[in-house]
Parts: C-alpha cells; structure tokens; sequence
C-alpha cells in the first residue's frame, strides 16, 4: 500500500499543480470562458446534468468494450492464422503494416456509405483501430519462441498443435497482453471516432454537438470523460494481465 | 558387474542401435560432411557414454534419433523397430534445463507425460513421489525461477526420467553448472539411474563424467565423427566418488585423454589446411 501510494503521488502532485496553474492563469489574464473555461468552469458544467452524462458515458463504454473484444478476436485470429501458415506470413505481414497508413477518419465516411448508420460500421472502425497493436505483437511474440523449449518439445515427439498450446502461446502471452494494453487504449479513441460519424448517441456526438454550438466547457467535460475511459480499459487489461502472467517475480512493485 | 536387469525381454535386442549413420550438410554449394558411419548400440539398462571433440556432430546424431532429421544413409533401430525419422521415441533431456517459467515445477516435470497423453492426475502422482526421492520434495509448487540451476537441471532429468520412453537421451546436462554443482549432479544422477536402471545414451565432452558414470564409452573423432574407440568401463556398481581416485581409473581417463587431443590436434590442423 505504502509503495503503491509512493509510485501514485508524484504524478498526482503534478496534476493538482497543473489545475491549480490554470485556474489561476484563467482568472488573473481574464481569459473568455468560450476561449479556455477555468477547471472550476468545466467541474460546474459536469455538475448540472450528470444523468445525461452517465448514460452518454455507458453508451460510449459499451461500443468500446464490445469493439475492443472483436478487435481483440480479430487481431489473435489472424496472428495465429498467419504463424500457422508461413506463405500466408510473407504474403499478409507487409500488407498488414501497410494498412495502419490509412487513416481512419478517411475510412469512416466510406463505411458509413457502405454499411449505413447502424452499429456495423462503428464496430468495424473500433476493430480496425484495436486489431493491428494485437496481431503484431502476438505474430511478434509466437516467432520468438524460445528455440531450446522448441527443440525439446520436437525431441519428445510433441505435435504442432501441442507446441502451439503448450509452449508458445503462453510463452508470447506476456507479448500478447501488451498488444492488448495498447488496443484498449486506442479502442477509447475509436470509439469516438465511429460515434463523430454514426448516428447520436454517446460521448462522441455529445462532443461534435458542443463543437457545434462553440461550448468550450462542454467539450473539456468530454475529454476528461474520454481521459477517465481510457484510464479505466488500460487498468482493466492490467488487472488481466496480474490475473494471467502469476509466475513471475514482483520486483518493481512491491 | 551388476547387469542383472539385462535378462528381462529379449535380451540380445538392443534398446537402442544406431546403424551406419551418414549425414551432411550443405553449405554454399559444399557438402559438408557431419557424420560419417556412425555406429553404436546401447543394451537394455545400459549406460551408455559419447564423448567427442565439441563441434564433432553429436548433437547433430541426437537431432537423428530423435527423428527431428533424416539421416543420408543408415537406420535408427528401438528395440529392433526401424524408427529413422519418426519422432516421439526417445525421452530427452536437454543441455540447458529448458523448464517452461510459467509452469511449476510439478507441472515441468510432468510436461512429457501429458504430451504423451498420460492422464494428469497418474502424472501427478508420479511426479510427486519423484520429487521427493530426486531431493525436490517442498518445491513442487515452486516457479522454476526460485531454483538453483542444479536443482533446475534435476527437475529437467526427472522430465525425462518420467516419461514411458525406454531409451533416454541426455544432451551434455551438465556441461552448464559449475564444477561443484556439476560433480554433486554426476553422483545424484548416478544414484537415480542405479535405483532405476534405464538405457541412457549421454552426450559429454568431459572423460571423466563419462567413465564414472557408464558402462560404455564410444569416443567420436572430429568432424566428420565416427567412431574412434569403444570402451567397457570395466569398474563394478554401484560407484562411489572414490572412483575418481583409482589408479585403474586413472589409466583409463589418461589414455581415452590421448586419443581425444590427438583427435583435437587433427581438427586444429584440418582447419588450417
């Protein structure tokens, strides 16, 4: 507990600091509040209608939960796929790294035109964005299998699917999962992504609402929200990650 | 000598016979040949000893009968059954102990017999009261990290002790220890494989390792190896450390010692010309 509160003070320090900084640059330079609202501003706007906020927010929580898992299930299938079959690695990889220089705000309207307003292309862009962190570091991890622990399981006679389950799909798990630290990050973003483009709910159109109608205030309320939601997945995964990977010693933390 | 065990089965079977073993590799456009009429057998109960300049193929003999490469020329026999190229055949136990970190050190030791698809909780079973005699009895819960590499390597040695192969293979396992751990495994390893008396064809570049702990001594020459020298290692069983310091013993070590920088000056000659 003592060195938990050690790790969580210095950057907690810095943020009060940082507050405090603005609230006293906003009020001594008298700074329009439409320009930059003082934290206090954007605390009283939070403040008067939370109910619409909360539910705003599970509407964005679940798109991107449901959004990280397919992306997730997307990006292992297609690691493993691709360890399993080498001409498909030599085939796919590049092209896979070549995908990631499309952006995908670019892509967003063209899935709106194909595939509607529905949930479908909001969940499509979620995927795009969270699969391509886990398939890499997944087909990174499964190639760096430990070529000793390889040759002996090939010694005792163990067969490819035994390898796979046994050796090295825990042994790239540690890999995998930081893959998966890096989608839940991104998946926060894409969701907001998709709902700027679908049809109106969550935080996402809440955001391009206020943009619209110039409430600066609002659309800090909106990044703080985004801020805590990317907060939470991270810190879900890496709960996951202590629950998974037990075996190693705690060296840093505790 | 005590070859009692012998009598069981069919005893003039070996339960390993290497036949005429050639392989080469290529390398830019050049055959390079690795082994060269490699002959050897290990009898049932057997313990049997390769010793050869490092870099003179033996893993490469290992990686044959273990069925991960076909050899050019020549058979792999199990107890008289053609298995060359086939794997699964052998238990094996590696140069580095190769235990899973992840795994615990029950869950290591059982890894060959669930790949052989023994039901876990025999293995368990098994493995428990292994553990024990092996001098591993509280660490069966234990992450491999927590052990030291001798104790790492005995958990490696009982992996394929466990395992139902008749034939075991050990890959130089102690060649990575320290000198005192390495002499405390040589014994620990002798008293386990007198209580339990299994066909063991052993990897070493160290004479001494070798002729205290086997009944015969195949001495490979450089590469390409085959055979130089067989020798029966003559002294009875069980063996104690005092061995080391018998004058017989001594004679023996000195003169496989000959053979060996002989060997050992051909090949530093051989890579200059």
């Amino acid at each position: 507990m003592r060195a938990w509160f050690r790790t969580v003070w210095p950057p907690l320090v810095a943020v009060i600091l940082f507050i405090i900084v603005w609230q006293a640059a906003v009020s001594t330079l008298g700074i329009d509040k439409w320009l930059l609202p003082a934290p206090s501003d954007i605390a009283r706007e939070a403040a008067v209608n939370p109910e619409n906020l909360w539910v705003k927010t599970m509407s964005t929580l679940q798109l991107t939960v449901l959004g990280l898992v397919i992306g997730v299930a997307v990006g292992l299938i297609l690691a493993f796929a691709l360890h399993f079959i080498p001409l498909l690695k030599s085939a796919f990889y590049p092209l896979i790294i070549l995908s990631q220089n499309i952006p995908t705000i670019a892509l967003a309207p063209l899935l709106v035109v194909w595939f509607g307003f529905g949930l479908t292309p909001k969940l499509i862009i979620i995927t795009l964005v969270c699969f391509f962190p886990v398939a890499v570091a997944a087909i990174d991890g499964l190639s760096r299998t430990d070529h000793i622990m390889l040759n002996y399981m090939r010694m005792i006679g163990a067969s490819r699917g035994q390898i796979f389950r046994k050796l090295e799909l825990p042994y790239a798990l540690p890999s995998i999962l930081s893959g998966i630290k890096i989608a839940s990050t991104y998946s926060v973003m894409g969701a907001i992504i998709a709902e700027w483009i679908g049809s109106g709910t969550g935080i996402g159109q809440y955001l391009m609402m206020q943009k619209s109608s110039f409430r600066t205030d609002r659309i800090f309320v909106a990044i703080m929200i985004i801020v805590l939601l990317s907060l939470l997945m991270f810190t879900l995964i890496v709960l996951l990650e202590k629950w998974l990977i037990r075996y190693k010693p705690e060296q840093t933390n505790k | 000598m005590s070859d009692v065990t012998i009598q069981e089965g069919r005893p003039d079977t070996p339960a390993l016979e290497i036949r005429g073993i050639y392989k080469s590799f290529r390398e830019r456009k050049q055959q390079l040949p690795v082994l060269q009429d490699v002959s050897l057998s290990v009898a049932p109960g057997e313990f049997v000893s390769i010793v050869g300049p490092s870099g003179s193929g033996k893993s490469t003999l290992f990686h044959i009968v273990g069925g991960l490469e076909k050899p050019d020329q020549g058979q792999i026999l199990l107890q008289g059954t053609d298995v060359t190229g086939s794997k699964g055949h052998i238990s094996y136990v590696p140069q580095q102990p190769a235990l899973f970190p992840w795994r615990t050190i029950e869950d290591n030791v059982i890894l060959a017999l669930e790949v052989a698809g023994v039901p876990l909780k025999e293995a368990r079973q098994e493995a428990k009261k292994w553990l024990v005699r092996a001098g591993l009895g509280g660490f069966e819960q234990a992450y491999p990290h927590k052990l030291s590499g001798g104790m790492q390597q005995r958990a490696s040695f009982l992996r394929g002790l466990l395992s139902r192969q008749e034939v075991m293979c050990l890959d130089e396992p102690f060649s990575a220890l320290d000198a005192l751990t390495r002499s405390d495994m040589q014994h620990w390893l002798l008293d386990m494989w007198e209580e339990n008396k299994r066909s063991v064809l052993f990897i070493t570049h160290n004479i001494e390792e070798a002729l205290l702990l086997s009944d015969t001594v195949y001495l490979f020459s450089s590469r390409p190896a085959s055979v130089l020298h067989s020798v029966k290692v003559p002294f009875p069983r069980p063996r104690r450390e005092e061995l080391i310091e018998d004058p017989a013993f001594n004679r023996l070590k000195r003169e496989l010692t000959g053979y060996m920088r002989e060997e050992q000056r051909k090949m530093r000659e051989g890579s200059v010309g």
